[in-house]
């Protein structure tokens, strides 16, 4: 087989490593198990067991057709909407929720920054409370993206800081550091996936395929900020509270056994708005913005504040930057 | 105030407006929006997904041009207005519940507004001292630690307008161009985007929020408060962080 992208690519496609698979090995399987599917579909007929509602057939075959999709990066516009249409009708089966699941890509010429003030930050935690909402975060497991550390004045020390603290703040004599995935410019989180699931966006932000991760949790491993989360079990959310404004690389469900992790609010940004903390920060410490307008905001603070990264020596070039009044 | 204080300060403002022919005087209508002024939506999508949103939350915000300060790269922008529909901005959707944002509570901080609900158009003689029952409400530590007095903030010619040391007058919703008399490096660094609360999106136009939307001007520190629950890491950690 040669090794030129498969064709039907959609335009701007990601033709990298992924592709030069030799075999395409879960359309393999998906044939195989289609055919599976078929014969036991003959055997269920065969069978006094006919107590299934068409609802409950649909579910299993949209199952089944989920099982064997593509990378979403390999899907041309087409089986992008094919599987956008796919997973809001399984959303509807599962959870009866109406779904809107967007794929919007990224803009051009545009690359997301995040600043955060550590002087203004009070540790209020409204960001991670806004977070837990949007991205319908799994409310059993209590996951969440964002961690607001206690220090003492004087010296960012991480290893004694308080994520935990549970009083009423800002206290004396303390400050607060949040932190989330930083989205890194050299994101070593990337290279280490066994499946290619995860990868970076053209804006900079790190996205996961949650349909195509297999759950073995070494991206988790190489993250030096401990960014990324597992789904030990199927998340829960209240079905009144599942956020129905949903991204294929965002907030939509997730399943038991994936990663999952802080994407700056796709499903906003690319929409033009601020993601979800910064929006809910009653100070006003996050600032977000794009990189590349030399007019926005965070590039004001980027040339007019001292501004630090965590872990700098790591070479992960963070693209969140952590400065003081 | 309390409500019952108010039951008998309004009747007796009244009454002395009566008696002394006092009358619809007033030239401006600073409750009126002024030339200027946008209405701008700062959350379109969450406006336009939730068409039938229960009234009060969110829809759009009124703003006024900034004025003498400019954004990063010399671009304009705008600050909400504060006078108009108390909640008005200060309110989000996240999902589908409906947070505040704002450190201060504004429907709270303007119960006395507008100021003609009780100064029917008089002229008022501020003193260098608090008379009366009229503004308990206020606890002046700000002021006090200055030295100022009602009248260094506040128009004795027209109680709904800022006075500036300049002489020029300033709206209650521009409370960025009296502060920044003193704190011109707060000022330098919320035009910049540093400092300060963004209402919109990350692009297109800026509308921030002023000083006094999350500043109380008479006592300007943030409040302490109980924080959202803290994470369970014990159940999630994967290794330390």
């Amino acid at each position: 087989m040669s090794a030129d992208p498969a064709p039907g690519l959609p335009p701007g496609a990601d033709d990298g490593t992924l592709l030069q698979k030799p075999v395409d090995r879960r359309e393999a399987l998906g044939l195989l198990l289609a055919g599976v599917a078929a014969g036991a579909a003959a055997a269920g007929a065969c069978t006094p067991l006919t107590a299934a509602t068409p609802d409950e057939r649909e579910l299993k075959l949209l199952e089944w057709e989920e099982f064997t999709q593509k990378h979403y990066r390999r899907m041309t516009e087409e089986e992008r909407a094919e599987t956008v249409a796919r997973l809001e009708r399984l959303a509807k089966l599962r959870y009866n929720e109406d779904a809107t699941i967007a794929t919007t890509d990224a803009q051009p010429g545009v690359l997301f920054g995040y600043a955060f003030n550590i002087s203004k930050c009070k540790g209020y935690r409204r960001c991670v409370e806004a977070c837990i909402n949007e991205n319908n975060l799994d409310r059993h497991q209590d996951t969440q993206y964002i961690r607001i550390f206690e220090m003492e004045n004087g010296v960012v020390n991480l290893e004694e800081a308080d994520a935990t603290y549970q009083h009423e703040v800002p206290m004396e004599g303390h400050f607060y550091l949040g932190a989330q995935c930083f989205q890194c410019a050299n994101p070593p989180c990337v290279p280490v996936c066994p499946v290619g699931a995860t990868w970076q966006e053209p804006d900079g932000i790190v996205v996961i395929d949650y349909n195509w991760c297999v759950g073995c949790r070494a991206c988790m491993a190489a993250c030096p900020y401990w960014a990324r989360r597992f789904n030990w079990s199927a998340p829960e959310v209240p079905p009144e509270e599942v956020n129905p404004n949903q991204h294929y690389l965002g907030n939509r469900h997730r399943k038991k056994g994936c990663v999952e992790k802080c994407t700056f609010c796709i499903h906003r940004t690319r929409q033009g708005r601020l993601p979800a903390c910064a929006e809910a920060c009653p100070t006003g410490a996050r600032v977000f913005g794009n990189l590349l307008d030399p007019d926005s905001e965070i590039r004001w603070v980027l040339a007019n504040k001292t501004v630090f990264r965590l872990k700098e020596e790591l070479a992960t070039e963070p693209r969140f930057w952590y400065f003081a009044d | 105030m309390s409500p019952a204080r108010w039951g008998l300060a309004v009747p007796g403002i009244a009454a002395v407006c009566l008696a002394s022919g006092c009358q619809e005087g007033r030239q401006v209508g600073w409750d009126q929006p002024p030339p200027g002024t946008a209405e701008v939506q700062v959350d379109s999508a969450t406006a336009a997904r939730n068409a039938t949103l229960e009234p009060g939350v969110l829809t759009t915000v009124q703003t006024l041009p900034v004025v003498r300060w400019k954004g990063p790269g010399g671009r304009p922008f705008e600050v909400g207005r504060r006078s108009a529909a108390p909640e008005a901005g200060y309110t989000r959707l996240f999902g589908t519940i409906t947070l505040p944002i704002a450190l201060r509570s504004r429907a709270a901080s303007l119960n006395q507004y507008p100021c003609t609900s009780c100064h029917q158009g008089q002229k008022i003689v501020m003193e260098n001292k608090r008379i009366g029952d009229a503004h308990q409400n206020i606890k002046p530590v700000h002021p006090d630690q200055t030295g100022a007095i009602c009248s260094t903030c506040h128009s004795p010619d027209d109680v709904e307008v800022l006075t500036l040391k300049s002489g020029e007058h300033a709206r209650l919703d521009e409370s960025y161009r009296l502060c920044a008399q003193c704190h011109f490096s707060q000022a330098d660094a919320w035009a910049g985007g540093a400092h300060g609360k963004r209402l919109d999106g990350w692009e297109g136009r800026r509308v921030v929020m002023a000083c006094a939307d999350c500043h109380d001007p008479h006592k300007p520190a943030v409040p302490t408060l109980i924080p959202f629950r803290a994470p369970q890491l014990e159940r999630t950690r994967g290794h330390a962080p």
